[in-house]
């Protein structure tokens, strides 16, 4: 057995964890001779290979409410948020103090110690203070720290980040110097998580899927042994992908589960008769009462009636991928932009915009969408105010003091006119000026 | 009926054929699917029972975070024969849903601390309740009967203790149904087959030699069929073993005899098996059910709207209210 101390004692940067690891029922000899069966990265379930709602389309998996709250695929996730108190040397160094409980800034500070640091056990909502820290405005000044007055240090608080509704727990605090006598503080942040639609599930046959749908026990077929499948895989899964591994592991599990031996299944029954056959697997499931195919009946839960097909159900090792919707999911209306082009930042972590690019702008293109086209690519980027010179085709400027419009080539205001640009597009006629090469804008009346 | 509408109504019938606390099997006959199906969707979904909904963590230092410890303890059935009278927290009056009252919670205290060197099992027993009719299902059935053997049962374990650890927190258990969470379904399994009727053409029998029989026999997984040692012929000893499988109907056309046997599914009869979580008895379980569904069927019956569209639902409004 291996010990999950270890890693509750670590302070890892991220961490995932299931909450009820269990061992493969089918495993290979490799597997054993790696230990990984010991290592309980999934849980044994019960599949039923069928279509079911539709939202099983595209690799999608259909899971059962009842299995998830019974404990299936639900993982705990930890990660680190550390903060370094950081000594200038000259005895000068960044402080934490106790948090103010009343003003402004109590609210967010309500999760923190007397000591300026978040206390364990702790729920922290985003933009929560975990560190009450300040630093010195002015870091080179000779003199110990204790003779540096308060106005001397500015706040360098940091609030923990994620979005909005998603809480955690502090679960750790550490405490750790270095050479240089800096002090880092690590805070190890604990999630528990219910598997929820778009999360991704793996079997061992790289047969991955996101969770498409969740559906009440009531609802889910079940077998007149009482077997209800914690999840559904459609068919299509397999005939293009070929895992007839997954299938043999099928059939190996519910073998297994039905005579209560783990079964092996290697790879064409191995030379030394190690592994058990799929005629062995058959046999035995017909000793305990089942179709030698591992095909069943089953009754659909919202009609009551037995289902046309007999279905392909047992138990399947299946694994939760760390990539989950409460990490990934996005969305923007207004928000940040770019300091540069003025254009919306991107990615997620800078609550970035949602990119119309150049195959969707082709597409507006060939439908002749012009107006969608133009508030896509220019209202809601980067729209920008430019006066033209209609003389010299090049930008003049506004002059707020005196009100008029001017165009510093031709040192007069005569013949300005006002036009809208995305603002990467005046950024754009700038460089080129600045390369000695001269856009000239040609104006014809709109 | 008046109008001399013709009726559908049935008048189904239930046959125990087994009957233990959490275990019941029984025959519902002179019914359709939808009716078995709804008693089973009911039976798994809406029958009400209590569990752990709240818990208040006041000490933890166990290797398990608290999430973890509040998900094992809401699973742990408790008994429920209080629950069909008890209220729902959400539409209780009498508190503002801090669980200090008696209509809709019942409060649970957990106290453990292990000052020994072997590991300390937190169980279900170390719960205690504050009402002594809702308990952990193992600890009331510990106490209940006397033939129980105790050494077997550990009770549920929540968590494990090494020494200095400590486990400290108040619970609120509430009433609810399967819906909202599996924890507050009552039922295990409920699953329902139809009853196969199973004619053996004894012509086409006689025709196959003994082996042949015996192999035809032995081409279901499951035992349906048998020779009877004295006469030699096939006679089918447990229909209800048979799952559907057409194993034998195939075999049958393998060996040159289509027609050996016809297999049908009765459509009216039904074999429910029906185990208990232990929150309430398998036998109460059913009829708990038979009672959410009436007042389901009430619900429907008795609201406005349903007096309100009695134009659009005509003869089917009097009848559904009972006319």
């Amino acid at each position: 057995m291996i010990s999950l101390a270890p890693q509750l004692c670590r302070m890892d940067t991220l961490l995932y964890l299931l909450v009820y690891p269990q061992r493969p029922l089918l495993t290979t000899r490799t597997i054993e001779l790696v230990g990984y069966d010991k290592l309980g990265a999934g849980q044994n379930a019960t599949v039923a290979v069928m279509s079911y709602s539709g939202y099983d389309i595209e690799d999608a998996i259909v899971m059962n409410k009842a299995s998830l709250d019974r404990g299936f695929g639900r993982c705990i996730v930890m990660k680190k948020s550390s903060a370094m108190c950081q000594n200038y040397g000259n005895g000068i160094m960044d402080r934490i103090i106790r948090p103010p409980r009343t003003g402004r800034q109590a609210e967010r500070m309500q999760i923190l110690d007397d000591d300026g640091l978040a206390s364990p056990g702790e729920t922290i909502r985003p933009n929560d203070i975990y560190i009450n820290k300040q630093s010195p405005s002015v870091k080179l000044s000779g003199g110990s720290s204790a003779g540096l007055p308060d106005s001397a240090y500015k706040p360098s608080i940091q609030t923990f980040k994620g979005s909005k509704g998603e809480t955690a727990v502090v679960d750790r605090v550490a405490l750790t110097s270095d050479d240089e006598l800096n002090i880092r503080f690590k805070f190890i942040m604990r999630q528990v998580r219910r598997p929820e639609v778009g999360d991704k599930f793996s079997s061992r046959h790289g047969q991955k899927g996101v969770c498409g749908t969740i559906i009440s026990q009531e609802d889910f077929p079940f077998s007149e042994r009482g077997i209800c499948p914690d999840l559904i895989m459609n068919p299509h899964g397999f005939p293009s992908r070929m895992t007839i591994g997954k299938m043999i592991e099928l059939l190996g599990g519910k073998a297994g589960v039905s005579c209560g031996r783990f079964h092996y299944g290697s790879a064409f029954g191995e030379p030394s008769g190690h592994a058990d056959k799929v005629e062995d697997i058959s046999e035995t499931l017909v000793k305990n009462g089942f179709s030698y195919s591992g095909k069943d009946i089953i009754y659909s839960g919202i009609t009551g009636c037995p289902l046309q097909a007999y279905i392909f159900m047992g138990p399947i090792y299946y694994q939760k991928l760390k990539h989950m919707v409460l990490d990934k999911m996005h969305a923007r209306a207004r928000g940040p932009r770019v300091q540069l082009t003025r254009q919306p930042t991107e990615g997620r972590s800078r609550d970035g915009g949602l990119r119309l690019g150049e195959m969707e702008r082709d597409c507006l293109i060939a439908y002749g969408a012009s107006m969608l086209l133009f508030e896509r690519l220019m209202l809601s980027s980067d729209p920008f105010e430019v006066q033209v010179c209609r003389v010299c085709g090049l930008l003049g400027y506004y002059n707020h003091k005196l009100k008029t419009r001017v165009c510093s080539t031709c040192k007069n205001g005569d013949n300005i006119s006002t036009m809208k640009l995305p603002y990467a597009c005046k950024l754009l006629f700038q460089e080129l000026q600045s390369m000695n090469v001269v856009p000239r804008l040609k104006l014809a009346e709109a | 009926m008046e109008g001399g509408v013709a009726t559908n109504q049935r008048f189904p019938k239930i046959k125990i054929r087994e009957i233990k606390d959490d275990y019941l099997k029984f025959e519902l006959r002179e019914t359709d699917a939808s009716m078995a199906n709804a008693l089973r969707r009911v039976m798994i979904a809406e029958v009400p029972t209590i569990a752990i909904d709240l818990v208040e963590i006041e000490v933890n230092s166990s290797v398990l975070n608290d999430e973890f410890i509040s998900h094992r303890l809401g699973l742990i059935p408790l008994t429920s024969d209080r629950a069909m009278g008890m209220r729902f927290s959400r539409d209780c009056d009498a508190c503002d849903g801090d669980g200090q009252c008696e209509h809709c919670s019942v409060e649970f205290h957990l106290d453990v601390r292990c000052d020994q060197d072997q590991t300390l099992d937190v169980t279900s027993a170390d719960l205690m309740s504050t009402d002594p009719s809702v308990l952990p299902v193992d600890v009331a059935a510990k106490s209940n009967s006397s033939a129980y053997d105790a050494s077997e049962n550990r009770g549920i374990i929540i968590v494990k203790l090494r020494r200095g650890q400590e486990l400290r927190l108040r619970a609120i258990a509430r009433k609810g149904i399967g819906k909202d969470h599996a924890k507050w379904s009552p039922a295990a399994t409920v699953t329902f087959m139809y009853e196969p009727e199973i004619r053996i053409n004894e012509e086409m029998m006689e025709s196959l030699s003994i082996d042949e029989k015996r192999s035809w026999i032995e081409s279901s997984p499951t035992k349906v069929f048998d020779i009877d040692p004295n006469t030699q012929q096939v006679v089918v000893t447990d229909p209800e073993a048979y799952t559907y499988d057409e194993e034998v109907i195939k075999k049958a056309e393998a060996m040159g005899k289509p027609g050996l046997v016809e297999i049908e599914a009765k459509e009216d009869s039904f074999i429910f098996t029906v185990e208990s979580t232990g929150a309430i008895k398998a036998s109460k379980l059913v009829v708990n059910a038979i009672e959410v569904l009436k007042q389901k069927l009430d619900a429907v019956r008795l609201s406005d709207d349903t007096v309100e569209a009695d134009d659009q639902f005509g003869e089917l409004g009097v009848h559904m209210r009972g006319g």
